[in-house]
């Protein structure tokens, strides 16, 4: 079965079959994008929750941002055929792997899950599944056939979200 | 410039680590420790992300915030058997699993290396550099460095300065990443009358 890997910033897409997989999520937020009747899966690696403050008018990766890389899921999922109304959202991530370090008074992580959530809700996309926030890194895959996303982590059971 | 300011970066990590292994061979009794040819790149966010072999293997990282007349990031990863062997050595032999103990040994470990790291660079530019309370994670690399890359707000451009260095054959080995602040970086170069960079 083909095993596409979704590297941070990145989007990618399946149709009928094969499975999406990003690893090492830790601040970072995966989001996948599901239309089971046509059976389009694609999958982002969301870094940071807005793209105002990156330098340049054009953004080379969409799929960097909450604010931008959601808008990019949903047009590449219609690209491959899937229908807006039906798509269904699942996530994992948005962990604080060093929470002893205040760098900011929310948790880039936070605030990933909450831009993400956010910009979903604007498209109205509802999650059906999720595996957010807490301190440790996690592993997505996502098999494009029946819509299953399956999260793993150090050291914790495998669950199904 | 370019490969001017590069070379410059690789001194700068060079004189880092030597300082910071240095300090880390006086707590394990004189285990010497080696080099590796420090590494100073500017990538493309992209290539970034994949700096760091080996995404899901397991790592203890350190990572801390750097403030003052340069501001950055700087992060000391090591895979987990290393780490285990190090708070064997730190703690002669009393701990033989990661728990509380190990975990502070380990943190307290990095931050003196990364201290020394600091103090190097600060009194070779007479500047400033202070790091933050360090913090410290184990994980998976990718989640590790993913969330280094994210604290220090990673733009499309990222300015890596990476020393590898092993010790007692390689049962110990382990990277020293500092991040600098890209608008910094100047400020170093002009200190060292390197202005053209």
């Amino acid at each position: 079965m083909e095993e596409l890997f979704v590297n941070m910033g990145q989007i990618r897409s399946l149709k009928s079959t094969g499975v999406l997989t990003t690893v090492g999520l830790g601040s970072c937020v995966g989001v996948t994008l599901y239309d089971s009747v046509a059976k389009v899966g694609v999958m982002g690696h969301i870094f940071l929750p807005t793209s105002r403050g990156s330098n340049g008018s054009t953004i080379t990766s969409p799929g960097k941002y909450a604010d931008t890389g959601i808008p990019a899921l949903i047009e590449q999922a219609v690209k491959l055929g899937a229908q807006k109304r039906r798509l269904v959202a699942k996530i994992a991530g948005g962990a604080n792997l060093f929470p002893n370090l205040n760098l900011n008074s929310v948790s880039i992580g936070e605030q990933n899950i909450a831009a993400v959530i956010k910009n979903l809700s604007n498209h109205n996309i509802p999650i059906v599944g999720k595996d957010v926030a807490g301190n440790h890194g996690r592993k997505m895959r996502f098999f494009v056939e029946t819509g299953r996303v399956c999260v793993t982590a150090i050291g914790k059971e495998p669950i199904e979200i | 410039m370019y490969d001017a300011k590069l070379d410059f970066l690789r001194e700068l990590g060079n004189i880092g680590t030597g300082h910071a292994t240095t300090a880390l061979s006086q707590m394990l009794q004189g285990k010497l420790f080696q080099l590796v040819v420090p590494d100073a790149r500017m990538l493309p966010f992209e290539e970034a992300a994949d700096f760091i072999g080996g995404l899901e293997q397991v790592v203890a990282g350190i990572f801390v915030a750097v403030s003052g007349d340069v501001s950055g990031h700087m992060a000391f990863i090591l895979p987990i058997d290393s780490a285990m062997t190090l708070v064997r050595l730190l703690t002669s032999g009393q701990n033989e699993e990661l728990d509380e103990m190990a975990l502070s040994a380990l943190q307290e470990m990095g931050n003196i290396m990364i201290t020394s790291y600091l103090n190097a660079l600060a009194s070779m530019t007479d500047m400033v550099f202070a790091p933050s309370v360090p913090g410290i994670a184990i994980d998976m690399a990718g989640a590790v460095w993913q969330s280094v890359l994210a604290g220090a707000q990673a733009a499309d451009e990222v300015t890596i300065i990476r020393t590898d260095f092993y010790a007692d054959g390689s049962a110990i080995e382990g990277h020293i990443i500092f991040l600098p602040d890209e608008e910094d970086f100047v400020k170093i170069a002009r200190v060292m009358g390197l202005e053209d960079m």
